[in-house]
């Protein structure tokens, strides 16, 4: 078990690769209750919303997720969100657990007719089924339609006889479900999902290594309030020309081009980084990681960090110095892994 | 519980003694704490080592730690299988998962080493 953003978490059940294969071959279940659930309602709250967020919520229909940012004046990252819309005048932000605190304030200050709710203070839970095999086992649970939400569609949804909101989002690259409910609920339906024998519980270890094969960064290492989306290479998340917070500093800061940008490396051996470590080019200190792991699916360490702008080239030879040894690694386009099926066609 | 022919260390390292020879590994108990082992740093052969020395590292999915020296001497040899395939670390601790050997300077420093009952004592101790 380990402490994570104020909660107590299990790093793995049976063991992190086993998890980690389980869910790239067949589906597996997170608790990530942990994570934090705002319910914005009321004729404004897109409106509202779309001022705060870089996700506009105002052209966000029905029925559809879209992942964004809540950004400080300067452009920097408060948090990484998945704005949800249930309804017209009701909307989910799904929001990191360290950040709940800070996030709820934020939004509190910036919203004014629309009314917000900390669904997860009220003891609403989450837990995500991911794998090739998330759809086939959910399908046995649910009632109504599920094979017609695509990717990043939302739902509300009767699962194991209980009233659930579905997303198909989630944070590994596969297939996979993200299931919110009331704390008892969330419990029966995770008890049901568990009594597949197509699925295997899997903790915060594999859902790192996972996350990072994706190249997905990971709130409090590559996004920061001192990080803008022009460096973690995230602007295609972004709309720079519309109006929220935020929004200036980022046209700013592509207009002066960023000093420094997330990269990817890829290592030729085993051996892994640390976050924090440094990353040379040709002897000089020019970086430093944000995360690092072993890759299972590539069987080599991969990492994230800042570099310097004139070393972000895709295909560029790096040294990662570690508390050990030097680790040759060269920048890479992410995901890292690439047969991901988060966004498999179920016809 | 452990294998009764082996010595061991307080850092959860065995070794076990032929001749002169010294083979060095982690016991049932460090490879389970540690978890599935993904990269083992094997020690420069001819390296002289002293009891109690770093001899090298081991990384897992969830954590990373030193192996220690259980006895002095000079490494003779790695355990090369483990750099494309650490899992013998977790799957055959005491066999296969072997870390290193070393020449002993002196093999009779090994019989101040725990044997496999004290051992057992002092893994029930650490438990508490």
């Amino acid at each position: 078990m380990v402490e994570f953003g104020g909660w107590v978490l299990p790093v793995q059940y049976e063991g992190v690769l086993a998890e980690h294969a389980a869910c790239r071959e067949a589906a597996v279940v997170f608790d990530t209750s942990h994570m934090g659930q705002f319910v914005i309602t009321g004729p404004r709250a897109a409106e509202e919303l779309a001022a705060v967020c870089t996700q506009d919520a105002a052209s966000l229909r029905v029925g559809r997720c879209r992942y964004g940012f809540l950004l400080n004046k300067q452009g920097g990252v408060i948090d990484d969100t998945i704005l949800m819309r249930l309804g017209d005048e009701r909307l989910l932000l799904v929001v990191n657990a360290g950040t709940v605190g800070v996030d709820f304030a934020w939004l509190g200050e910036h919203l004014d007719a629309a009314e917000l709710v900390n669904r997860s203070a009220e003891g609403w839970a989450k837990i995500d089924l991911q794998g090739p095999k998330a759809f086939d086992v959910l399908a046995c649970h649910v009632e109504g339609k599920l094979r017609e939400m695509s990717y990043f569609a939302v739902a509300e949804r009767t699962c194991a006889g209980r009233p659930c909101v579905i997303s198909r989002t989630g944070y590994t690259g596969e297939l996979g479900y993200e299931i919110m409910a009331a704390g008892d609920d969330t419990a029966t339906v995770f008890a049901a999902l568990l009594g597949d024998e197509r699925v295997t519980p899997a903790g915060l270890g594999a859902r790192d290594s996972l996350r990072l094969e994706m190249g997905y960064p990971l709130y409090g290492h590559e996004l920061t309030t001192e990080t803008t989306p022009v460096e973690a290479d995230a602007m295609r998340f972004v709309d720079p020309n519309r109006e929220f917070i935020g929004a200036a500093a980022l046209r700013r800061a592509l207009e002066a081009g960023p000093k420094r940008r997330l990269v990817a490396m890829r290592s030729q051996t085993r051996r892994r980084a640390q976050t924090d470590s440094a990353i040379l080019a040709s002897g000089d200190a020019v970086g430093a990681v944000t995360s690092a792991a072993f890759s299972p699916s590539l069987g080599v360490s991969i990492a994230m960090g800042y570099v310097r702008t004139e070393h972000a080239a895709v295909g560029k030879p790096l040294t990662i110095r570690t508390t050990r040894a030097e680790l040759p690694v060269e920048t890479v386009d992410t995901p890292f892994y690439r047969n991901g099926t988060c966004r498999a066609k179920l016809g | 519980m452990q294998p009764k022919d082996l010595r061991y260390t307080e850092q959860h390292e065995w070794i076990r003694v032929e001749d002169s020879t010294g083979t060095v590994g982690i016991t049932e108990h460090a490879q389970s704490a540690l978890g599935d082992i993904t990269f083992v740093e094997l020690p420069p052969v001819g390296k002289q080592v002293a009891k109690g020395d770093e001899a090298c590292a081991i990384e897992s999915a969830k954590a990373a730690a030193s192996i220690y020296v259980p006895a002095a001497g000079k490494i003779i040899e790695g355990n090369a299988a483990l750099e494309d395939d650490p899992s013998a670390v977790n799957s055959d601790c005491y066999g296969a998962g072997w870390v290193y050997k070393l020449e002993l300077s002196d093999p009779s420093e090994v019989e101040s080493l725990m044997d496999a009952e004290v051992y057992d004592k002092f893994l029930a101790q650490e438990a508490r």
